[in-house]
Formats: structure tokens, C-alpha cells, sequence
């Protein structure tokens, strides 16, 4: 396989209806050469509409897609180099793995000797040397996973679509193959989109990410922003556990803002400093701090311990602000002895580096049943907190 | 007695009284049948009275055997070859509808997939009127060969389209599109992916139709022409005036014989082909409709 510098997907003003249903809604996007590129939303947010507009299954109602600068919207899916990954893998039930990876390249006509060639080199590289002659039944859900790997890898398209392709694995095996998704990517140089709705496997496998909803993309960035600064409330509720805060902010000064948090006051240094009025204050659980009830200073909001729940690598508090707001606080388990109970009262340190102010309006409110509760530690404890 | 109350009816036991109550059924049903088939192996002219074993009415009478008298063979003939065309005209017409159908959406596709079903609905006879006098009236079709295999198509098609359509419903979309992306015509797709996987249905259709036209009787009998287009049913109710001989029986065994045999065909290929598709979704819906089918 050569590298290849192409596979830049630009996305402009895309939109797609059903009926009166808006699956996209005018959507940019730019993806770049050799990129590993997350799309990631709960379900019905567009994403996978937006990965079948691409791979030419269904026709844009308006918009461009440029795929290395030319316009495909009115290229026909047999005629764009640009190959899918199916959620069910699609493998053809009645042939073989070989004639199913030979598939593609057959219909391009490659001569005998060579797709021979062709189709042994692939299935060494996602580790099916040997199965050759194996119907798909006969084979395990990770194996179907990587021979629809290999039948889409085995043209050497410019892009590699995928829709949710460890979607129907158990955690376990899911785990294992991302981490063989992402070498194979680096190892081919081919552009991949990715559809998922695990914000932990966009994380753990993607350059960068777009995070969608309701037919908008919401953020695109790389998984450490995204994570660390997220720019609606959306995002940050939908990557992870947040707690979200409704505060008034009251004056910005000094690179930090000054919000009330009903009888308190808090200093924020992060995100939309500029905001005014009611708006919404972000802070992860690992960078909330816990301290005595009696330790004094800025950003200290007391609190009363209501759970503990123990996720064996980590440790959750949650904790009821005397303002009614919940907060969950996450310790890694290092060892140390901590003595909390519930119904212990205590002081919640929020640092003012770790507080990000979002914007005061957002178009979409996460909905319960969007959050993800696929992510093994994060998703437990919201399972057992019965989510917020 | 409690032992014998225990073995008919142990809720956590075989269930005894159902069992009891379908073997009654099968024999209630097979029984006639038994007999008939047992009679055309009567040594005598007899049909009621059994007289000892001989294959005369089949082959042995050299004038009123199934293979010597001119009339029954002939209506073998003619029901082979209604059913032989039916297939081969019926099948690729259903196939091809049921393929458009399903891809067929917005308006008039609803009520066209309902009206698909209506030849399945109709009364026979009903039918058999309307089609004679509108082949007679209207398209001036001769009578005969020609207007039964058409009549037969017409109801046929309906079989052909619910058994493939909802095999296509259960394979869905997803394979023709993996093979479009894999650089394969719409053309191509329908004949290297799409068609493999019809093959159980399609099957199960020829073997449908087969059995469909063999027993016909209302429509073949309205467009038939004259004695050389009778059917091996035409031929049997008609016989049962006349004179009457085991060779009817022989006739009947024959037919029994002929629809067991495609239904067995049938239900072989589906097994062989769908062991090899396993995991395919949706399985198992052919041969479920044949059994909805039969008649």
C-alpha cells in the first residue's frame, strides 16, 4: 500500500431532509488528508445521515460535498473512491472471505494474480491469514468486523467511512480493535471517518472530532479540547460527567469572571469570559476538590456528601451544594484513606482554572436519554446515580 | 389412576392432550387420502372393494392404464406443461415486481402493494368468470392452452411477490449498498449480491406456482377449450360421472406424488441454501411462507 496524501473531505452547508424531518442541517465541515475524523452524537443527531451523504447513499437537498477539491454530490456511490464500513458489517452472506474481499476489486477488473495479491496482503495486515476459505457465518463478530475492514481497505479508497463499526462487539473486544483501528489508520495514511455515539472511543481514537446534534455540529475539535473546553453546554454534558452550574455573571475583570452562584461567589477563568446575565458554569469531577468543612477561601461552596460510589480504579462523591445544585467529584484510587461518609458536611473547592463559563444560549439542552452510558467507569457511576 | 392422570396430563410433562388432539387431526386428514392412493393399487375395477395389489391402472391395462388411456395421459401432459409455463412466465414476472415494489416509495405505493394481494383474496371463481369473458369479449384470446397459462399467471403472480418481497424485506438494503460501494451497477449489485440471496425465495416461488397450477382447477376449466385441454383435475371431476376406474386413483396418486415432491424439493434447496446464508437476517421466512401458501 503507498501512502496517500490525498482524502480531504469538505463538507459545505450540507442538508439533508426526510419528509419533514431535518437529519442535517447545514453543516460545514473540513476534514483534512490522512486525518482520523469522529463524528459523535446520540443517536438521530445526523451523523450517520452525514457519513451516508458521503458515501453517496443518499442525495444532499442542498449544499457540497468536495472530496480532494471535487464536487461529489452528483457523483454516484459505485464512482466515488471513498469505501464504507457497515454497523452490521454487510458481508455477503454467500461468499467466502476471500471472494468477499475480492469483491471491489473485481469489479474493477484487477487481474487474477493480482487481487490475489492484493486481497493476502490485506487480510495479513488486519491479522486473517488463513481464513480465507471461512463463509461469514462461521467466523466471530470481531473477525466479520475486520474482514469488512479488509474489503473496503483492499481498494485503497481516499477515505474510509465508518458507521459505528464496533458497535455490536462486547466491551472487551471493543477496546482491543480501537486501538487496532487507530495503528491500521496510521499504518495505511488513509482519511477515516468515524461514526459513534461512545464519546470514550472518539476520544481515545480520533486527530479530531465533531460533535453533533440535532443536525448541527456543536464543536469541532481535538479530544483534549473538546474535552477540556468545550464550547456549549451540550458538549460538555455529553463527553463524560460535567456538572453544569446556572449562574449569574456579575462583572468580568482581570482575565476571569465574577459569577454568583446564589449566596456565593465564584471566579472563573475559563471559556466565555465576555458573558453576561444567567449563564452556565462547567467543571469536571476530577477537578473539583474536596475539602474540611472549616478551610476558607475563594470559590469554596459548602456542601453535604449524599453518595459514595466506589468504581474500583476511582471513587465518586456526590455532593448537594447548600445552593441545591449536585456536584460529583471524582478521586483516582491511589491509595489514600479517605473519610468520607455519607452525610458528611464539606467544602467544595471549584479552582478557578478548572471553571469554564459557557455561553449564555444554547440551541440544544442534552436530553436525558443522550447521555452515553457505554463508557465502562464514567457510564457506571451515571447508572448508578441514576444519571442527573 | 393418579399414574394415569400424571401421564395425560403433568403440567411439567409432555403435553399429551395436544399431542393427542393434532395426531387425530393428521389422521382425520390423511385417511381419505390413504385410501384413495390404496385403491389405485386395486387389482380389480373396483374402487371400493379391495381385490389384492397390481400396478395395472398405472401401467399394466394396455387401454385403460394411466400411460395407455389417450385421455388421462393427455391431461397429464396438458398439466405438466400449464405448470412447466406458469413457472417460467409467473416467477421472473413476480420476482420482478416484488423488486419494484419495494423500492417503489411515496404515493400509490401503498395502495398498489395492496392491490397486489387482491388475486389472492378473490374467490377463484369470481375470477375464472371475470377473466374468461373479458379474454372472450375483449382481447379476443383463443381459448385453450394460450388463455389458461395466462389465467394461471394472473393469480400466480400474487404467490410470487408476497413469498419474495418479504424475503427482500428481511435482507434489507444494507448489501446492496456494500456492494455499490464497492464499485458494483445498480445491475450489478441486483445480480451478484442481491440475487444469491433470493435464491432460497425464489425457489420456494417456482415450487409454490408448480403446486398452484397443478391443483387448479376453477380457472384452467373456465379457459380450457375442449378435451385436449383438460388438466389432470378436469379430468378427475369429470371422470367421477363416468365410467369410473382405479386409473382415476392412479391419476390422483400421481398429482399427490407430483405436489409432495416440489414441496420436498422445495423445502431441500431452502435447507441447503439457508445453512450456507445462516446468519443472514430474517431467515426462515421462505419456507414459512410456503407452508402459509399451500393449498
Amino acid at each position: 500500500m503507498t501512502e496517500n496524501a490525498t482524502g480531504a473531505v469538505q463538507l459545505l452547508q450540507l442538508r439533508k431532509t426526510f419528509g419533514d424531518v431535518t437529519a442535517v442541517d447545514g453543516i460545514d465541515v473540513d476534514i483534512r488528508p490522512g486525518e482520523f475524523f469522529s463524528l459523535l452524537g446520540p443517536s438521530g443527531c445526523g451523523k450517520t445521515t452525514t457519513l451516508r451523504l458521503i458515501a453517496g447513499f443518499e442525495r444532499p437537498d442542498a449544499g457540497r460535498i468536495l472530496l480532494d477539491g471535487v464536487d461529489m454530490a452528483a457523483t454516484a456511490p459505485h464512482r466515488r473512491k471513498v469505501n464504507t464500513v457497515f454497523q452490521s458489517y454487510a458481508l455477503f452472506p454467500h461468499l467466502d472471505v476471500f471472494d468477499n474481499v475480492a469483491f471491489g476489486l473485481r469489479r474493477q477488473r484487477v487481474r487474477k494474480p493480482e487481487i490475489r495479491g492484493r486481497v493476502e496482503s490485506v487480510l495479513r495486515a488486519v491479522r486473517l491469514d488463513g481464513y480465507e476459505r471461512r463463509r461469514p457465518v462461521q467466523l466471530s463478530g470481531g473477525q466479520q468486523q475486520r474482514v469488512a475492514l479488509a474489503r473496503a481497505l483492499v481498494l485503497n479508497p481516499s477515505v474510509l467511512l465508518l458507521d459505528e463499526p464496533l458497535g455490536a462487539l462486547d466491551a472487551k473486544l471493543r477496546k482491543a480493535l480501537q486501538l487496532e483501528l487507530k495503528s491500521i489508520q496510521e499504518q495505511f495514511g488513509i482519511t477515516f471517518v468515524y461514526v459513534t455515539h461512545d464519546q470514550e472511543e472518539a476520544l481515545t481514537m480520533s486527530d479530531r472530532i465533531a460533535v453533533m446534534a440535532g443536525g448541527h455540529v456543536e464543536q469541532i475539535a481535538t479530544p483534549a479540547e473538546m474535552y477540556e473546553e468545550p464550547r456549549t453546554v451540550f458538549v460538555a454534558d455529553f463527553l463524560g460527567i460535567s456538572n453544569l452550574m446556572t449562574v449569574t455573571v456579575e462583572a468580568t475583570e482581570g482575565g476571569a469572571c465574577r459569577a454568583r452562584l446564589g449566596d456565593f461567589v465564584l471566579r472563573a477563568a475559563r471559556g466565555e469570559l465576555a458573558a453576561h446575565g444567567e449563564t452556565r458554569v462547567v467543571i469536571r469531577p476530577e477537578r473539583v476538590r474536596v475539602e474540611p468543612y472549616e478551610s476558607t477561601g475563594e470559590n469554596r461552596v459548602p456542601g453535604m456528601i449524599e453518595r459514595v460510589v466506589y468504581l474500583g480504579s476511582s471513587e465518586q462523591l456526590v455532593v448537594r451544594l447548600a445552593t441545591g445544585d449536585v456536584v460529583h467529584a471524582l478521586f483516582v484510587n491511589d491509595g489514600t484513606v479517605r473519610d468520607f461518609s455519607q452525610g458528611t458536611p464539606v467544602q467544595l473547592h471549584f479552582p478557578a482554572d478548572a471553571l469554564r463559563v459557557l455561553p449564555s444560549t444554547s440551541a440544544f439542552e442534552p436530553s436525558p436519554e443522550a447521555e452515553p452510558s457505554t463508557a465502562p467507569t464514567m457510564g457506571a457511576a451515571a447508572d448508578a446515580l441514576g444519571a442527573r | 389412576m393418579r399414574r394415569v392422570r400424571d401421564w395425560w396430563a403433568n403440567p411439567w410433562g409432555q403435553p399429551r392432550f395436544l399431542a393427542f388432539v393434532t395426531w387425530g387431526y393428521m389422521a382425520w386428514s390423511i385417511v381419505p387420502v390413504g385410501i384413495a392412493i390404496l385403491f389405485s393399487f386395486n387389482d380389480g375395477r373396483s374402487r371400493s372393494v379391495w381385490q389384492g395389489f397390481s400396478t395395472r391402472w398405472y401401467w399394466g391395462d394396455p387401454n385403460l392404464s394411466v400411460l395407455h388411456d389417450p385421455s388421462m395421459r393427455g391431461a397429464l401432459e396438458q398439466s405438466l406443461k400449464l405448470a412447466a409455463l406458469d413457472m417460467v412466465i409467473a416467477v421472473p414476472l413476480g420476482v420482478g415486481l416484488a423488486l419494484g415494489l419495494t423500492r417503489w416509495v411515496g404515493y400509490g405505493a401503498r395502495p398498489v402493494n395492496f392491490l397486489m394481494l387482491f388475486p389472492l383474496v378473490t374467490p377463484e371463481i369470481v375470477m375464472a368468470v371475470s377473466l374468461l369473458l373479458i379474454f372472450v369479449t375483449l382481447y379476443k384470446i383463443p381459448l385453450g392452452t394460450t388463455a389458461q397459462v395466462l389465467g394461471q399467471v394472473t393469480f400466480s403472480i400474487s404467490y410470487v411477490v408476497v413469498v419474495v418481497r418479504s424475503r427482500l424485506l428481511s435482507i434489507g438494503r444494507q448489501y446492496e449498498e456494500a456492494a455499490r460501494d464497492l464499485g458494483a451497477s445498480a445491475l450489478g449489485a441486483l445480480r451478484l449480491v442481491l440475487m444469491p440471496l433470493l435464491t432460497p425465495a425464489i425457489f420456494a416461488s417456482l415450487m409454490v406456482v408448480f403446486a398452484l397450477s397443478i391443483d387448479d382447477f376453477v380457472v384452467t376449466d373456465y379457459l380450457s377449450s375442449n378435451e385436449s385441454t383438460q388438466t389432470v383435475p378436469i379430468k378427475i371431476y369429470s371422470g367421477v360421472r363416468g365410467t369410473t376406474t382405479p386409473a382415476l386413483n392412479a391419476l390422483a396418486t400421481v398429482m399427490v406424488l407430483a405436489t409432495l415432491a416440489s414441496v420436498g424439493l422445495a423445502f431441500f434447496v431452502y435447507r441447503r441454501v439457508n445453512s450456507l446464508q445462516r446468519a443472514e437476517a430474517g431467515s426462515g421466512s421462505a419456507l414459512r411462507e410456503i407452508a402459509a401458501l399451500e393449498v
